[in-house]
């Protein structure tokens, strides 16, 4: 097939459109699923457990937000409430690591965290998560300027909870001078969940309660990740579109002379377009396949690069994949297709001096 | 037969041909000669179809060629190219670029062609693997293989040795004995010898 000969015969060009393809098209994969997985990775955390949240009422961010823990036992007290939990989500320099996360919580929600060595921490001590367990061989850590004994080592689906510390809210209070962060509330029955939300904010004027899920959907730092996201990997998509088009517009200017000696020979404007189509599209699929095997394959290293501390995880969704296909596809052809359409109504003399030129 | 009719060319605001009017008789060999800069490769595309020019008509067998209905399949039935740079087509071999300027039914002649013009044994060479000659012997297997009415030739033999120029006329006149319309655009006067007709553009 003439297709394929011609992307043979020219190896430097096609390696040309197919590295700059490949470029433009692992540029959008890695930006969009990075930031898509950091926000994945964080709404898990929060919907893993409990129907509903309570903050502190007019609290953007749940770092600032303080919580009376007491509210907990009117809340127990309420129809349809199965369980509820406090938790104080902070971050603070941990023996030599200079930031970690930590998190306090009340005794019921220990679980959540799957030991793989020694027991849940009684106050003074803490369980480490995996990742940050490697960083220590001592038996006890300094947190803040307070000493905390290490009762356990714990594991977590949630990049975020391996590289932290887990201790009883009691403690975590005096860390971070506060109540709890936030209460999570579930229910028994999901079709309460409502209605338990407004009752539970009816209990105090300083709160603002939310369903998990509209939480998560509203939360300002996922907004802020989530736009900024959508607006970087936008521009990448654009660039890299605008890229592979105007590689292909090159490669089809600089080829002028060959389809003035087709026409000239009597080959239509069909039969150039056609050829051209099929490269196109050969090599846009193949430097597409090509970027999204790279792609997945450093998505894949992300998780066990130590430097990012195992917070960032990716995903690449199959909507996203197919959607990158799409456009990948149709600016090639447009890239190509349209200077070639122009460039065949040229008299085939002009195009072959053009050509030249 | 070939008719121009009042043909005029301008590029741009330069004005190249002056109102030619003349006719090409079937079984000529036509020599278009003239200085360089003169307006031969002008004419000779405009002769060819390959160029539209700014005003008069050009006839074919009596058709105006702007009423060809399908121009492509004209050309490539009816015409045949040699230009002063071979023009293969890089990515395919001797073989190929022949076969792609081939009609589906004379793609049997190929290497028949090929044997006369002593170029069997290159069929698998790419253009770039042959000798200049050897390369304008391929171009003109290209011209002659749909059997064309008409052969144009600019400067066939402009970057050939003599050795090889009087190859490529020789063969130019073998076509003309065979019936074949030959328009060859050259200022090399060598070409009188074999012309059977001269038109001389000045400047
Ligand atoms: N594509 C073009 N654009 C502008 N001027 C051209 C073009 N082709 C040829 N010319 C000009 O037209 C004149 C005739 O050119 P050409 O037909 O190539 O002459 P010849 O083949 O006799 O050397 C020259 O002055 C040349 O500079
Ligand atoms: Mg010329």
């Amino acid at each position: 097939m003439t297709a394929i000969k011609a992307l043979r015969k020219n190896p430097l060009k096609s390696l040309l459109i197919f590295s700059s393809i490949t470029i433009a098209v692992m540029a959008i994969f890695l930006i969009s699923s990075v930031s898509q997985g950091v926000i994945g990775m964080y709404s898990k955390m929060i919907n893993s457990d409990g129907d509903i949240i309570v903050t502190q009422k007019g609290i953007s961010d749940t770092f600032f937000s303080n919580v009376d823990i007491g509210l907990i036992q009117k809340i127990n007290e309420l129809k349809h409430v199965s369980s509820s939990y406090a938790m104080i989500v902070g971050a603070s320099p941990v023996g030599h690591i200079p930031i970690a996360g930590i998190y306090g919580t009340t005794a019921n929600h220990f679980e959540h965290y799957k030991l793989l060595r020694g027991v849940y921490p009684k106050e003074g001590e803490v369980i480490l998560g995996e990742n940050l367990a490697k960083q220590f061989s001592t038996s006890n850590i300094n947190i803040g300027n307070k000493k905390f004994e290490i009762s356990g080592v714990y594991s977590s689906e949630i990049g975020f909870e391996e590289g932290g510390l887990v201790m009883n809210i009691s403690d975590a209070g005096v860390l971070f001078n506060r109540s709890a962060s936030m209460l999570f509330v579930s229910s028994s029955s999901p079709n309460e969940i409502e209605s338990i939300a407004k009752k539970i904010s009816d209990l105090s004027s300083e709160i603002e309660v939310k369903t998990t899920q509209n939480f998560v959907k509203e939360y300002n730092q996922f907004k802020i990740i989530e736009n900024s996201s959508l607006v970087i990997s936008t521009l990448a998509f654009a660039m890299g579109l605008m890229g592979i088009a105007s590689v292909m517009s090159m490669i089809v200017n600089s080829r002028k002379e060959e389809f003035g000696i087709m026409r000239a020979l009597g080959k239509s404007r069909f039969f150039i377009i056609k050829n051209l189509f099929f490269e196109t599209l050969i090599m846009s699929i193949s430097a597409y396949i090509f970027a999204l095997l790279l792609s997945l394959g450093i998505l894949a290293l992300l998780p066990h690069i130590e430097m990012l501390q195992w917070y960032v995880n990716g995903t690449l969704s199959l909507s996203t994949a197919l959607y990158v296909l799409a456009s990948t596809i149709f600016m090639a052809l447009l890239g190509s297709l349209l200077p070639a359409w122009i460039a065949s109504k040229t008299d085939p003399i002009l195009l072959i001096n053009q050509g030249c030129a | 037969m070939i008719q121009a009719s009042h043909v005029s060319h301008f590029y741009g605001a330069e004005q190249v041909l002056f109102d030619l009017s003349f006719e090409i008789k079937n079984g000529e060999f036509l020599f278009l000669s003239g200085e360089s800069g003169s307006g031969k490769s002008t004419l000779l595309s405009i002769l060819s179809t390959l160029l539209k020019p700014s005003s008069g008509e050009l006839f074919i067998e009596g058709e105006s060629v702007l009423e060809i209905k399908n121009i492509d399949y004209f050309r490539q039935s009816k015409i045949g190219f040699v230009f002063q740079f071979h023009y293969l087509i890089n990515y395919l071999n001797v073989y190929e670029n022949i076969a792609l300027a081939a009609l589906e039914d004379k793609k049997q002649n190929i290497n028949k062609i090929l044997e006369e013009l002593g170029i069997l044994e290159l069929s698998s060479r790419y253009p770039n693997e042959i000798s200049g000659g050897q390369r304008q012997r391929v171009a003109l297997a290209r011209a002659l293989v749909n059997e064309p009415k008409i052969i144009f030739a600019d400067e066939p033999t402009g970057s050939l040795d003599s050795k090889n120029s009087k190859i490529v006329y020789s063969l130019l006149a073998q076509a003309v004995q065979k019936g074949t319309t030959v328009v060859v655009a050259s200022h090399d006067m060598q070409i009188e010898n074999y012309a059977t007709q001269i038109i001389r553009l000045k400047d």
